[in-house]
């Protein structure tokens, strides 16, 4: 018997060791009548329990170890740290040479006005660190240009680096740093996140060579196989005595079992064929055989199966996106040197390719109108067939790794069943080079022809991507940013970034001769923000740069590949991938 | 060259400026630089309206919590100087991972006092005024001394009543009557556009929970719903106390165990009955993150709009009046599953059938036979009288539905049925047996429903079919 306690006596408060991981794994869970532990969670899970709602105990792990350089210390900046101090991670470092002045302190959350005359960087360690104990920070008063030089190892020992505001120059400097650092098989792959904002507008651009997604979280999980049943689940579902049901048991059995009670049949009629999706004619009569077992007109569970009737004729086979990752050359071929979700893919792949052509089965199953019995019933053939799918797959799994020469235990239990239960929901994210992006080839110059094509509408955003890149264009002759002399001068510098703008695109575009209205007065938006901060926009783009830190370290949820761009005059956001 | 420059609050203006010396600009530089200089899609009437901003404006902030430390940290920022701030809750360890202004020794103390303190001792010159308290102790007169509200309220009831109130105080004569609310949420008052994926969590079927438990939080429910009541039926259950969530978890267990049924933690107990987490376990992750991963972005949104409506007030608020849609909504962007970052501003609009903005009046078809008990009866159960009206799904008891016990009059006062005080519903309470069609006839089919749940009165025509 559990042991009953009355809320607020003192026994209940005696907390056993709370458990940080508190999500008991369905299939390995154990029922018994041995007294029900408490896993009532300590201050710190309290603290993080809503996050572990979000990322769950695997993705704060990989939180907790996570070391983050910040270059420049700016509102953006800081903002962005602020959001990832909070839910944990190890470590930051924040590199700047500057002396904090009034106007830092203005738009910065994390100086105060006695931090005026003191590095920022220092200051800033300070009001940020104060937000969560358990992280470290750091503090570097150096030039990142420097440094770049002397110590290029030092920007290698971070697990993502976020430039803030940083000088065109310095960005693509780092970015080849880090570019060529991940070229080299089993090298450091250190995503690069460059934000950049002007006033109301504000700019995100993300290199990583490759990013693995371990949990895409989607939607649904389940792999109901109602059209091709496995065999327990086929013989469960015909071998039920519908007649010697009593009415509220009849009632009561799920609609999975009802349809692939029905499919099994019809396929014994028609030579092993489903029924014909572009005939209604069969599907009519699919759905007649179905309800033929009805006891009466009204029983939701027949409701529920008709609902679901698609089921029989919607084939189930490998997703396409999961196909369009097992096509990959690096998942066709693996090494030694190849990732564990390659190895794994890898491993899908030979699963896939014997009969019956499937990704493994789920243990998972929907909430539906039923007995409990019946229910439980249903889970447990589910189950039982997950079990038998996993211990296929970790055969090939061990052929696998055999044959590579890699020792059978290369992969974690725990991310071979993670990956299992959940094929669908893995993703793997191939960057580009930041510099071809900055110097307008590749996918900016294919988007720049399309753009400029008769066919096609104007984008909201891409007009003003250009903005940008000629406002970097203009920092690099002029060593300071359009919009930051008098009002009078707008206009000259304005005139500038337009021919910038003309001389990107004419190369590009046959014929070009003038830009339209969305590049002008995209222009003059830059150059009316001045390259200054608004704290809202910085708060935004913190907000954008910590959920995609956090989707980056935790692996999980689709991350943004790799340009973003909002405008806070419109209040619209936009994606793109140059 | 010397260049016009606003001095700024708590800052001395060094008066020269050169390229070189940045320190010697106003430390306002960038924000005055989109107020100094107008922007292609800015409004004609557009003028820097630093003065407004900084010395005149006044600007509520209803709610202290995730959205609301994040929203004072940017209105303190911008330059907003009178800022007021109302909270009812205390702060907890499980907010310290978000709501940045709070440390591990403030836990227990007032959301809305230590915010206030915080802010005005990180931005010096910025007055905060903290309200530890419901909105609802406020009266009307109280929010009409704001030019603008922004509410980051978590509360579905809380956030209809500050709408109605609100859009009740509304006088077409005068327009500084009409005060903008920014709503945070990421559901709206008007119209209750709800996203498809933020649909309130389910309400599972009491037989479902009784007789055919399927899922861990069928044991959950039972255990909270059923068995609490049962066992303590003098005690409320506190869902912020642990030895409360112990107990659930217990009794869940032990269920779960009975049916073999797998998966109650004390997490996922939690999570239930505190509505944390929906019921269905794939959109967790999308709902957590709505609820408790994007206040940043949020609330910058929302400031970002106050800081429009404030410095371009004039064409803005004028704007307001024209389309009636003093509710702003935020840009929102969100997780989802297959998709990195996404956005959309959604459409607040007026709606017809709406007794928040529509008139305040609705039509009831009832029968001849319908006696006033009847039509009592109806009122309080159509909780779908309205997208508006529309009550939280939650069968919580702390969740009232928007009508409960509401008292009917003729529009000239007359009193027909009044639930209190004593002497008035002994008074009007054998009107309850009579026929709705008879009480009607001398003075036409308008009524006039009031209610302790709703700020304003309901109007509503009887049409007899």
């Amino acid at each position: 018997m559990p042991t009953r306690s009355s809320p607020s006596s003192p026994s209940a408060r005696a907390s056993k060791l709370a458990k940080m991981d508190d999500s008991i794994d369905i299939s390995q869970a154990v029922t018994g009548s041995e007294p029900i532990p408490s896993y009532r969670p300590d201050a710190r899970a309290r603290r993080y329990d809503r996050q572990l709602r979000l990322w769950a105990s695997a993705g704060q792990r990989s939180l907790e170890a996570a070391r983050i350089l910040l270059i420049g210390c700016d509102a953006t900046g800081c903002q962005a740290l602020k959001n990832l101090v909070l839910p944990g991670i190890a470590h930051f470092t924040i590199l700047s040479p500057r002396i904090t002045n009034a106007q830092d302190v203005t738009t910065n959350f994390f100086l105060h006005p006695d931090s005026i005359g003191q590095p920022i960087s220092q200051e800033a360690t300070r009001l940020l660190k104060e937000l969560n104990p358990a992280v470290e920070g750091a503090a570097r008063v150096e030039d990142v240009a420097e440094l770049i030089q002397t110590d290029p190892n030092f920007f290698l020992s971070f697990n993502i680096i976020i430039l803030s505001n940083g000088e065109p120059d310095v960005e693509l400097a780092l970015a080849d740093l880090l570019w060529e650092a991940s070229a080299t098989t089993g090298g450091p792959d250190v995503p690069l996140m460059c934000v950049r904002n002007t006033g109301f507008i504000g700019r995100i651009e993300i290199q990583i060579r490759e990013h693995c997604v371990v949990d895409t979280h989607p939607e649904t999980t389940h792999t109901l196989r109602v059209d091709e049943p496995f065999p327990a689940l086929e013989k469960y579902a015909r071998e039920l005595d519908l007649e010697a049901m009593d009415s509220l048991e009849h009632s009561h059995i799920p609609w999975v079992i009802l349809l692939v009670r029905a499919v099994s049949i019809w396929k014994e009629q028609h030579g092993g064929a489903l029924p014909d999706e572009n005939s209604d004619e069969e599907k009519a009569e699919f759905k007649k055989l179905l309800v033929s077992e009805r006891s009466k007109a009204d029983e939701e569970n027949f409701e529920e199966a008709l609902a679901k009737a698609f089921l029989a004729w919607n084939k189930s086979e490998v997703p396409s996106d999961t196909r369009n990752l097992l096509e990959d050359p690096s998942v066709v071929t693996v090494s030694t040197s190849s990732k564990n979700l390659h190895l794994l893919l890898h491993t899908l792949l030979k699963y896939t390719s014997t009969s019956p052509h499937l990704p493994p089965t789920s243990p998972a199953l929907p909430d539906l109108h039923s007995s409990t019995t019946a229910y439980i019933a249903l889970q447990n053939l589910y189950k039982a067939q997950y079990q038998e799918d996993l211990a296929r797959f970790k055969k090939l799994l061990a052929s696998v790794l055999e044959g590579l020469g890699l020792p059978p235990d290369a992969i974690p239990d725990e991310e071979v069943e993670g990956f299992v239960k959940n094929t669908g929901g893995v993703a793997i994210v191939k960057g580009r080079p930041l510099r071809e992006s900055k110097e307008a080839k590749g996918l900016l110059a294919e988007a720049i022809k399309e753009q400029f094509s008769e066919t096609f509408l104007t984008p909201l955003a891409g007009p003003m991507h250009l903005a940008l890149l000629a406002a970097e264009r203009f920092y690099s002759t002029h060593k300071r940013w359009p919009g930051t002399k008098e009002l009078s001068d707008m206009a000259e510098d304005q005139r500038e970034m337009e021919e910038t703008v003309k001389g990107i695109v004419s190369p590009l575009v046959e014929g070009f001769e003038e830009l339209d209205d969305g590049y002008v007065e995209s222009i003059t938006e830059v150059v009316r923000g001045g390259f200054g901060c608004l704290p809202n926009t910085a708060a935004f783009l913190g907000g954008i740069l910590g959920q995609e830190v956090l989707k980056l370290i935790t692996r999980q949820y689709q991350t943004l590949d790799n340009t973003v761009i909002v405008d806070l005059v419109k209040s619209t956001l936009d994606k793109f991938r140059f | 060259m010397d260049v016009a420059m606003e001095p700024a609050n708590g800052f001395v203006h060094a008066g020269h400026r050169s390229d070189d010396a940045i320190s010697s600009e106003s430390p306002y530089r960038d924000i005055d630089r989109v107020l100094d200089r107008p922007g292609p899609w800015t409004d004609e009437a557009f003028q820097g309206t630093k003065d407004f901003l900084r010395t005149q404006s006044k600007v509520l902030v209803i709610g202290a919590g995730g959205l609301g430390c994040e929203i004072l940290q940017n209105l303190a920022l911008t330059g907003f100087h009178d800022i007021y701030v109302i909270d009812m809750d205390t702060i907890d360890i499980s907010n310290l991972n978000r709501q940045f202004l709070f440390r591990e020794a403030d836990v227990g103390k007032s959301k809305a006092i230590v915010a206030a303190d915080f802010v005005m001792s990180r931005v010096p010159g910025v007055k905060v005024t903290p309200y530890h308290g419901k909105i609802q102790d406020h009266p009307p007169s109280f929010y009409k001394q704001f030019n603008l509200i922004i509410a980051g309220l978590d509360s579905i009831s809380a956030r209809r009543w500050i709408n109605a109130t609100l859009v009740q105080m509304v006088d077409e004569e005068d327009e500084e009557s009409l005060k903008p609310l920014i709503d945070g949420g990421t559901e709206g008052f008007k119209g209750q556009a709800r996203l498809p994926m933020l649909t309130p969590p389910t309400a599972f079927p009491i037989c479902t929970i009784a007789n055919t438990p399927r899922l861990p939080e069928h044991c959950i429910e039972w255990a909270s719903v059923l068995e609490w009541p049962k066992v303590f039926p003098d005690k409320k259950l506190d869902t912020d106390d642990p030895d409360h969530i112990e107990w659930l978890y217990q009794q869940a267990t032990a269920r779960a165990d009975e049916f073999k049924i797998e998966g109650v933690t004390w997490t996922l107990t939690q999570g239930v009955v505190k509505n944390i987490i929906p019921a269905i376990a794939s959109t967790n992750a999308i709902i957590a993150g709505k609820r408790d991963g994007l206040s940043p972005l949020t609330s910058a949104s929302c400031c970002n709009e106050a800081f429009k409506i404030a410095t371009t007030c004039a064409p803005f608020l004028s704007n307001y009046m024209m389309v009636r849609r003093p509710v702003v909504s935020p840009l929102t962007p969100q997780y989802v599953g297959n998709d990195s970052v996404y956005a959309y501003t959604f459409e607040y609009d007026k709606r017809e059938d709406c007794p928040v903005c529509g008139g305040e009046s609705i039509t009831a078809e009832i029968g001849k036979d319908w006696t006033l008990e009847r039509l009592v009866e109806w009122l309080s159960e159509r909780q779908n009288m309205s997208a508006v009206l529309h009550a939280s799904h939650s069968r919580r008891a702390d969740t009232p539905r928007q009508i409960s016990k509401p008292s009917l009059s003729h529009p000239s006062g007359k009193p027909l049925y009044f639930q209190a005080p004593p002497q008035l519903h002994d008074a009007t309470k054998p009107n309850l047996d009579r026929l709705v069609s008879d009480l009607l006839a001398d003075e036409g089919p308008e009524l006039v429903v009031t209610d302790p749940n709703l700020p304003f009165s309901l109007g509503v025509t009887i049409a007899f079919v």
